[in-house]
């Protein structure tokens, strides 16, 4: 087990260094000039490029990036070109939407997609089946932005139960700002729930095709012990990995989402940053969201071990 | 509605139970709580708070380092300027005393100021603050750059006069002084640093609070000096009615549009022309139609390509249809018109010199004039982007009209990000595609009036039309030689204003005072109870 946690953690550290060069990289390579943007319509080229020399934007990309590495060694992300504030301070600002949206979506996407897709495979080519995967396949097919503009016409315009978009006025307590996230968690959740279901499906289905579970119905234990108590565990590895990998996901940032809704989360800010050439805060962004997948995906790996008794390390 | 929630509830496992029940408690609370977000809009505090939805997050708070338009609407709020423009685009004082005093030869600006005018920090206005203010306009702001090259000395004269006095006669000077954008802000001159760490002005409005991608907050400056005259335009009496103002970025067109219409927002800057209809029949939204707001430009490379030939410029222009290309920009006919003349009828720039030239895409003329050109085929390079989707609309139709004159065209869609860095390399380029707001004085915009500016037009003809312009300080006689300086452009041809744009924003039909202008401001305007 220490080796593996070892190994495991090694190959962290090297995942983490390569995609610090590849979103180094990119993001320098890729056109645009964040003093441009900055500056305006009205800017001379001289303006632009003393702007860029007080950024340090004019010297050499090697000297860019070792100077970038030394500062991430210490931990420090950089400071964000127009937000005026460390990179960490703009994440940290970022995390409480994107956490709770992440945290609403996923329940949402869950409460719809495990138990309709454990219905979907216990009674398997019935209407509920057939319901169920038809609901997936239109959850995974309508775009996010526009269930957003639907449910906000419907239940911000025309009943005016939600916001239609931000995070709450200056000041307003956490319930407040909780209840502009609602619609966002719901557009995400019916979204993501669609994989969720077809994963829940296929998994108990392949689970409830085991002998163990045939041996278990020769005993005349009752159905739904079957599935709920023998069944249901062990279809939930693939599961799991699935709601990692959304949660990953989600917590990386909702971009279309949030930026329909107005929400100042973590997609919001990589997606301003790509369009302004905040190349500090790209690149700090990116390297979290990508640390994130990876301790995601880890802690996934060790939950195997709670939820699966034959998984050993 | 928590019942709902309730009925909704899936079937469940036992280990689920727990996270279900706590997940119906907490959808349940959360659609109770509807309420407090309702009522925190429907009863504000005394003068009440406005939510202004604008199409992003500012670039800066530094009203000097940007010439982009968020930042000059908001901080105009916050800082004042010594002149500025009245409804009729009349430059008129605000923190100056009055209209400067000139020397018989154009060249001496004495300026008095307003006495009493306090700071947000509680200290008084005086000469040295606008000294050191203007100073740091000049070293840093693209529009002062501008200024400064025209400047001979800046000084103060007692506690209440500042001096400019200029290398040569310039005109424009005091209405760069009055324009709002990239602007001369006064400052406390103990805020001053670059960057700027304290937004201290003499506005109606105090800056509070910045959250990044979430708002700007400002509050009323119950101390403000306001002057003695009626409003008009941004001049005259200022009142801060708001307790607050709010400047929120919704990047999203449709969001900004469906947040007007639910009453989230008490007003929404740029909004697509397709929205006009649905917010006209709204009973709680007025919109609102800003005539005219802007003219969409064609810049073209003067100084390397195949339009460094000025006959072949002459060629494109005469390919292009204005009328079209503004059709396909901007629909219905109510948000553009096109004027071949660059100021309005009524307005004291207004002149018809070689308006004849407007394009009317006359492909078989264009073809002919080409030809003479000795044009050898080489595509032109079109670069536009996609931010502004009249841009590319506009685009679209410019490749097809040049096309029919029998140009090549190599059309370039990239990010604004990308455009706005690429055309300042003229190996990338031979037009690309950009607006402005209508601006009072001819010469403040397009940049391309100036030096450097992309496209990099320089021509003796230029430089003797402007320099004639720039001297005469007399309105009416610039009225006649802004003429001179339009013909020269339509005869160079560094760019081609397609013509007139109207913009679409909307208002709380309860959103008392508002008054249209290019930039909007809210000083003078409260809630209806």
């Amino acid at each position: 087990m220490t080796r593996y946690l070892a190994s495991r953690f090694a190959g962290m550290v090297i995942v983490m260094l390569l995609v610090a060069t590849l979103v180094f990289l990119i993001t320098r390579h890729a056109p645009g000039d964040p003093a441009a943007v900055m500056l305006g319509e009205q800017a001379t080229a001289a303006d632009i490029a003393q702007l860029r020399a007080s950024y340090g934007l004019d010297k050499p990309l090697p000297v860019q990036f070792a100077y970038w590495l030394g500062e991430l060694a210490r931990g420090n992300l950089g400071q964000s070109i127009f937000l005026q504030r460390p990179v960490t301070q703009a994440l940290a600002e970022r995390a409480e939407p994107t956490f709770f949206l992440t945290m609403f979506a996923m329940a949402i996407a869950m409460v719809i997609g495990i138990p309709c897709g454990i219905a979907a495979a216990v009674w398997r080519n019935s209407w509920i089946d057939q319901t169920f995967s038809g609901f997936a396949m239109l959850g995974a097919s309508i775009p996010s932005f526009w269930l957003g503009l639907i449910l906000m016409q419907m239940f911000a315009v025309s009943l005016g139960w939600f916001p239609v978009a931000g995070y709450g006025d200056p000041g307003v307590p956490l319930s407040n700002r909780l209840h502009h996230l609602v619609l966002p968690a719901i557009v995400l959740g019916v979204v993501n729930s669609a994989l969720i279901l077809r994963f829940s499906r296929a998994s108990m289905l392949d689970v409830l095709g085991e002998d163990y579970i045939r041996t278990a119905r020769a005993k005349g234990v009752s159905e739904r012990r079957v599935v709920l108590h023998h069944a249901l565990r062990n279809a939930l590895i693939p599961v799991v990995t699935v709601l990692g990998l959304t949660f990953a996901l989600l917590i990386g940032g909702a971009i279309v989402t949030e930026t329909v809704f107005g929400l100042p989360g973590i997609g919001n800010l990589v997606v301003s940053a790509v369009l302004r050439r905040d190349y500090p805060v790209i690149q700090g962004a990116l390297l979290v969201i990508a640390g994130m997948y990876v301790l995601i995906n880890f802690l996934i790996d060790l939950l195997y071990l709670a939820i699966d008794p034959r998984v050993k390390y | 509605m928590s019942r709902t929630a309730t009925e909704h509830s899936p079937p469940h496992t036992p280990r689920l139970s727990i996270v279900v029940r706590l997940l119906s408690a907490l959808i349940a609370a959360l659609v109770a709580g509807a309420d407090f977000g309702t009522s925190a809009i429907a009863a504000p505090p005394k003068g009440g708070a406005a939510n202004i939805a604008m199409i992003g997050e500012p670039q800066t708070l530094d009203p000097m380092s940007s010439t982009a338009d968020l930042v000059g609407t908001i901080m105009q709020h916050v800082y004042e300027l010594l002149y500025t423009y009245d409804a009729n685009s009349n430059v008129v004082p605000m923190l100056a005393e009055s209209m400067p005093t000139v020397s018989q030869d154009g060249l001496v600006y004495t300026i008095a100021l307003r006495k009493g005018v306090k700071f947000h920090n509680g200290k008084e206005m005086t000469s040295a603050d606008v000294v050191a203010s203007l100073q740091r306009w000049m070293e840093m702001a693209p529009r002062g750059k501008a200024v400064a090259k025209e400047v001979k000395s800046l000084e103060a004269k007692g506690p209440n006069t500042i001096v400019i006095t200029l290398n040569r006669p310039y005109a424009p000077l005091v209405a760069h002084l009055a324009l709002s954008n990239g602007f001369a802000a006064i400052m406390a001159k103990d805020s001053i640093a670059s960057p700027l760490t304290q937004f201290v002005g003499t506005g109606p409005y105090m800056f509070k609070e910045r959250k990044p991608d979430q708002y700007v907050q400002l509050v009323r400056f119950d101390a403000y000096s306001a002057r003695s005259e009626p409003a008009s335009g941004y001049g005259g009496k200022r009142e801060a009615l708001f307790d607050e103002l709010r400047f929120l970025p919704v990047p999203n067109a449709n969001t900004r549009v469906e947040g007007s219409l639910s009453g989230q927002y008490h007003f929404a800057d740029v909004l697509p022309v397709e929205s006009y209809a649905r917010l006209e029949s709204a009973p709680n939204v007025k919109p609102v139609l800003t005539a005219p707001f802007g003219f969409p430009y064609l810049v073209l490379n003067t100084k390397q390509g195949p339009l460094a030939n000025v006959a072949l410029r002459q060629a494109v222009q005469a390919s292009l249809n204005n009328a079209d290309m503004l059709g396909a920009g901007f629909g219905d006919a109510k948000f553009y018109s096109p004027d071949a003349n660059h100021y309005a009828k009524n307005t004291p720039f207004y002149s018809t010199a070689g308006t004849e030239n407007y394009g009317k895409g006359d492909a078989k003329r264009a073809t002919a004039m080409a030809t003479a050109a000795k044009y050898d085929g080489t595509p032109i390079k079109i670069l536009t982007s996609q931010q502004y989707d009249f841009h590319y609309r506009i685009a679209l139709v410019m490749a097809e009209n040049l096309k029919a004159a029998g140009f090549k065209v190599d059309m370039q869609v990239v990010d604004w990000s990308t455009l706005i860095q690429r055309r300042n390399d003229p190996a990338l380029w031979d037009i690309y595609i950009t607006h402005s707001a209508v601006l009072p004085e001819p010469t403040l915009t397009p940049p391309q009036l100036g030096d450097g500016a992309p496209g990099w037009w320089s021509s003796p003809a230029k430089d003797a039309a402007l320099a004639a312009f720039n001297a005469e300080a007399d309105p009416k006689k610039r009225a006649a030689l802004w003429g001179n300086v339009q013909a020269v452009v339509f005869s160079e041809v560094p760019y081609i204003r397609v013509g007139n744009f109207n913009s679409v924003t909307a208002r709380a039909a309860k959103l008392d005072g508002y008054v249209a202008m290019p930039w909007p401001f809210f000083w003078n305007t409260g809630l209806q109870k």
